[in-house]
């Protein structure tokens, strides 16, 4: 026996897999493999995932790769996350579109599977990954002036005594003047361990609607990267959340491409992190047409051993004149080993543009905590009141009620254990 | 009895010692003014009473209705009858105004063994309060103190003290920045919360507010000691003559 224990290599792993899959007989397949292994599984030395160790924390990960347990798993009676809401119910047990187990109650939304396709322009390794291994292509679809009455769930359900590597991958397309109000999240056993590599792209069509919330609060084990796509046509209204609460590491890219004119896009983030987890939010907001708006509001408050990261990347194209292109993020540290890198980057080509960002980092305010003593409440209750005004603001524009409650309550019920 | 008794109080603040030996004794429906000099310790005192984290108590003791008041919390004094009215009083962004003094309020009573009240008592109190300090509800609904003007500031904290009905209220300069009009109605207010069994400690740098609020006794700090007490007079007499000839009678003794 060696005393030198060599060296985990993942990306081998992953190829190895890949052919005892049988997938490698697909020669689209085999060529988003091969962008895959040209790209690797990116370390500190890569610029993107600098202060993200996802590849240590897979590389922790036993059995990773091994073929899927063919152990059923134990299912829920509800996916239903949030009281009261109806909603179009779309899951994936174990990364896997379910039709049994999904719920479609309107019948304007259309749901078909579809072959992945060929390899695209992938430049992020774990989009190629997902693109190498993704079962299908989930294709969801509102038609043009549409307004679909429930909102859609995207729902990924764990449950697995083994490792599970999932790579779900769908596509949203939302007709021309239509209305969604679309919601993704993780359900599972408590223990169980995965790593969710999603991979999503949605279309919004001219002049349409979308309320698009992302919540993170799940399994505490789960490793999540999300790459989500959005393309934005002319005159559409689109506002994004993204609540991250919980998780071992949450690598979330969204991306938003503007292509057209008098496009209205908002992007609130909110991560509360505890523990040891690692939670990265990285954006890019690209205005490729002239008059259109963005603007990003992203907030956190780092506790315990937590690591935050944002990076905001602003892209103006030459010919989108007259953009409005604005971002913020404000970060409070609780614990003295909590981290938090922030980095926005903005690439400006047109010259009759109005950007800005700024970012902070800092301590809660003593002044306002002593005011609030000072009236008879404990330090707890005014720090956990503090924080909780301080990440309210992420949520004030969500048009949902139902969301927008169930997301209320998690943030106080967060801020209060973490005291 | 004394309601607050403080004897030989020390207090520094980054290792520089500002209060050197107070001495002062509160009973219940007395009217206190401590006047003084800038940089005499005025707000020091105001601090330490009200249990500031970044003054040190070095030597003395304070009792506030027979307990030592420097053991406990900022909350507990709170909760206990102590109320600080600020010299500048914080803003908070989304913490609104109502939801703020509902949660205080509800803390004190529970600490006293009161049952809480629920939104519609609440709401009664608060009417009746708001008329007493001529306070409009728009400007509780916003949040706390937030784009308040300096007057609607002070007047705030007037609202809250008649809120959360203190046995010993400590008001740090709260004429500051106030027009003549915000000053009178602040001074009301304070007026009409005076009763035989509670107390209040003016802070200030100027007679000007012992016009509205007449005190039984003033108080000259100085250096961190009190060299003068008398009466209201003695404020008549310090806005005549200025600080200095106390400064000289200090330096004589």
């Amino acid at each position: 026996m060696s005393l030198i224990t060599e060296k985990r290599n993942l990306i081998d792993e992953f190829h190895t897999a890949f052919k005892q899959r049988g997938l490698n007989n697909s020669p689209a397949r085999r060529k988003t493999m091969d962008t895959f292994l040209s790209q690797g599984l990116p370390d500190s030395r890569n610029e993107e995932y600098r202060f993200t160790p996802i590849t240590r924390v897979l590389e922790k990960i036993t059995g990773l790769t091994d073929a899927p347990s063919i152990h059923q798993p134990v299912l829920p009676g509800s996916y239903n996350l949030i009281p009261g809401l109806a909603s179009n119910v779309i899951v994936f047990v174990n990364g896997v579109y379910s039709p049994e187990q999904s719920v479609v109650l309107d019948k304007e939304l259309t749901v078909n599977i579809q072959d992945v396709g060929s390899s695209t322009t992938e430049c992020d390794p774990f989009d190629s990954l997902n693109h190498a291994f993704a079962k299908e292509l989930l294709h969801l679809s509102v038609k043009p002036s549409t307004s679909i009455q429930h909102p859609v769930a995207i729902v990924y359900y764990f449950d697995s005594s083994s490792a599970i590597f999932a790579t779900p991958r769908w596509q949203f397309e939302i007709g021309k003047n239509s209305n969604l109000t679309l919601l993704e999240y993780s359900m599972g056993s408590a223990t169980v361990q995965y790593f969710n590599n999603k991979q999503s792209e949605i279309r919004v069509g001219e002049n349409a609607q979308l309320e698009y919330t992302l919540l993170q609060n799940g399994p505490k084990s789960k490793i999540e990267l999300n790459n989500t796509h959005l393309y934005l046509s002319a005159t559409s209204r689109v506002a994004c959340f993204t609540f991250s609460f919980d998780g071992q590491l949450v690598r979330n890219n969204l991306t938003l491409t503007l292509d057209g004119q008098g496009i209205d896009a908002h992007l609130y983030g909110l991560y509360l992190v505890t523990g040891k987890t690692v939670l990265d939010n990285h954006t890019v907001v690209d205005h490729r047409s002239p008059n259109s708006y963005s603007n990003q509001l992203y907030k956190g408050v780092m506790d315990e051993y937590g690591k935050g990261i944002f990076n905001g990347k602003i892209f103006v194209r030459p010919n989108a004149q007259k953009t409005n292109a604005f971002q913020s993020n404000r970060n409070i540290l609780i614990g003295d080993s909590a981290t938090v890198n922030t980095k926005p980057q903005l690439e400006i080509w047109a010259d009759d543009v109005k950007c800005s960002h700024g970012c902070t980092t800092g301590q809660l305010d003593e002044e306002a905590l002593f005011y609030l003593r000072s009236r008879g409440i404990s330090k707890e209750l005014a720090r956990a009141m503090l924080l909780e005004a301080f990440a309210g603001e992420t949520l004030l524009t969500m048009k949902n009620q139902s969301i927008r409650n169930y997301v209320e309550t998690l943030i106080v019920t967060k801020l209060h254990q973490s005291q | 009895m004394d309601m607050l008794s403080i004897r030989n109080l020390e207090a520094t603040i980054q290792d520089k010692q500002i209060l050197n030996g107070i001495n002062l004794e509160v009973r219940a429906g007395e009217v206190h003014a401590i006047m003084g000099p800038n940089g005499s310790g005025k707000s020091t005192l105001a601090s330490v009473l009200s249990g500031r984290e970044e003054y040190v108590v070095t030597g003395g003791e304070v009792e506030f209705m027979g307990k030592n008041l420097l053991e406990m919390s900022p909350e507990v004094r709170a909760r206990e009858g102590i109320f600080m009215a600020f010299q500048y009083p914080v803003e908070i962004p989304g913490v609104s105004t109502i939801n703020f003094m509902k949660t205080a309020i509800n803390k004190i009573r529970e600490y006293r063994g009161l049952p809480v009240l629920d939104a519609v008592a609440f709401l009664k109190v608060m009417k009746e309060k708001m008329k007493l300090v001529e306070i409009d509800q728009s400007l509780l609904n916003r949040s706390l103190n937030e784009g308040f003007s300096g007057g609607e500031k002070k007047r705030n904290e007037i609202f809250q003290m008649a809120m959360l009905e203190p046995k010993l209220a400590i008001l740090d300069e709260t004429d500051s920045g106030l027009d003549i009009d915000a000053l009178r109605i602040v001074a009301n207010g304070v007026n009409k919360l005076r009763a035989k069994d509670n107390a209040v400690i003016l802070v200030t740098h100027y007679q000007r507010l012992l016009e509205y609020i007449v005190p039984d006794f003033v108080h000259v700090l100085y250096k961190g000691r009190i060299v003068k007490s008398g009466t209201k007079e003695l404020a008549m007499e310090l806005e005549a003559k200025g600080y200095d000839w106390i400064k000289n009678e200090v330096a004589l003794a």
